[in-house]
């Protein structure tokens, strides 16, 4: 009956099993029961930029039979935010070489932000993605 | 992958038309978040992890699909292969919020590759009833089939005798030809002598010895009778005093004994001395051995 007892002395919130010890706000629960499921509903309307077609080909090409359309646009959606979030760190990098030297104080740095190679090498490297281009072709 | 042919197959170009969707949707996503313009080695790089992130959380997920025993991915397995690469699954929602001003552009491509019917011959078999539907068709039937093509043998009597007489003179036309051109030639005309060639005629010194002394066919089936009695001296001794009293004069007597005997005695090694062409090699004659 300690096992019966143990569910017992927890809090049960969401489905979410929280041990006693956590009641105190110390620990967070590390894993929670999908938490996305309400999210998934949401997606019905909302189209992501990569399109299904796309998605489910390079899906399908990997052996994934996808049963539900939401599920595509979810890992369409988690794809894109994985690229995105590097452009964005790519983005501070290309900033922080701009205004290093603090040169412009008067005018924000001008608007035109291009992507090199310079900055998306360091970006990457902070994920683990090491890359290395030639830098020109002979 | 698209390499540097211009000639690509409609599955290429159903590839190439993704690969270009997944470059707009990267450059998309780079204008949203502020750049101007970029490499293009940068957007190949991210375009590349792009395809690759994808090709990655089907393959993840799926093989957590199959380590529970199922055969349909859920929620589940996509969240846990998330999970497993890094990727933080909670500001998903906020991501989805946050980026709904952007423009829905890439229109999605509508091609289908088909395999061309062009080449597919004849009926392809159906599946017997034990083979599941999904597996693929048999092959096209003459892949298997074998169908021998032969042309029935002329074998009308008229048209083949003809065939025969002609090749026979063929045949001799062209030895005769090949002797002419190979050894000496006698010319019938005095100033022409290149195009009747003739054989020329080898004048023997005992020009009736050639008619008088056994063929060659029936000098091989001598030989082949004594090689095969070489312990009876008595008969190979026999023969020629045989073949000899055949023969009228003493001269062809002498002659055809002589003949018999080097051929006999020299058997061995007649024709060692015969062979001349340095491709040949004296046929080894099997020792029969026939008990008397």
């Amino acid at each position: 009956s300690a096992a019966a007892a143990a569910p017992s002395e927890g809090a049960m919130s969401n489905g979410v099993y929280v041990p006693p010890s956590a009641a105190n706000g110390d620990v967070k629960p590390v894993v929670s029961t999908t938490p996305l499921v309400d999210f998934l509903m949401q997606l019905e309307d909302y189209t992501p930029t990569i399109p299904d077609a796309v998605t489910g080909y390079y899906l399908n090409r990997a052996g994934f039979e996808a049963s539900d359309p939401r599920i595509i646009r979810l890992i369409s959606l988690a794809a894109q935010k994985f690229i995105s979030d590097i452009a964005n760190d790519a983005l501070q990098h290309c900033k922080m070489k701009g205004t290093a030297s603090g040169s412009s104080r008067n005018k924000s740095k001008d608007k035109k932000y291009t992507l090199t190679m310079e900055d998306l090498t360091p970006a990457l490297a902070e994920y683990g993605i090491n890359v290395k281009k030639p830098h020109y072709f002979t | 992958r698209s390499g540097s042919k211009h000639a690509t197959t409609p599955a290429d170009n159903y590839y190439l038309a993704r690969r270009r969707t997944l470059q707009v949707v990267v450059s998309s996503l780079l204008t949203e978040a502020g750049f101007e313009c970029a490499e293009k080695a940068a957007v190949e790089t991210l375009t590349e992890m792009l395809q690759s992130y994808i090709s990655e959380i089907g393959r993840s997920a799926k093989s957590y699909c199959e380590h529970t025993a199922r055969t349909q991915p859920t929620l589940s397995d996509i969240v846990v292969t998330l999970v497993e690469m890094g990727f933080n699954v909670e500001t998903l929602p906020a991501y989805a919020k946050r980026s709904q001003r952007m423009v829905i552009t890439a229109p999605p491509v509508t091609n289908q590759p088909v395999t061309p019917k062009a080449l597919t011959a004849g009926q392809n078999k159906p599946h017997p009833s034990h083979i599941p539907g999904h597996f693929p068709e048999f092959p096209d039937p003459h892949t298997y089939i074998k169908t021998p093509t032969y042309r029935e043998p002329v074998s009308d009597y008229q048209v083949l005798r003809e065939k025969a007489a002609s090749q026979r003179r063929d045949v001799e036309r062209a030895l005769t030809r090949f002797m002419a051109k190979t050894g000496e030639t006698q010319s019938l005309f005095k100033d022409d002598v290149s195009t009747f060639p003739l054989i020329a005629a080898r004048p023997f010194t005992v020009p009736y010895l050639t008619a008088l002394l056994p063929s060659e066919l029936e000098m091989q089936q001598m030989e082949e009778t004594d090689s095969s009695e070489q312990d009876d001296q008595t008969d190979t001794e026999n023969l020629p005093l045989h073949m000899s009293t055949d023969d009228s004069g003493p001269e062809k007597e002498n002659a055809s004994v002589l003949q018999q005997n080097t051929s006999l005695s020299g058997s061995r090694n007649g024709e060692e001395n015969v062979i001349d062409n340095p491709y040949l090699r004296p046929v080894k004659k099997p020792k029969i051995r026939r008990k008397k």
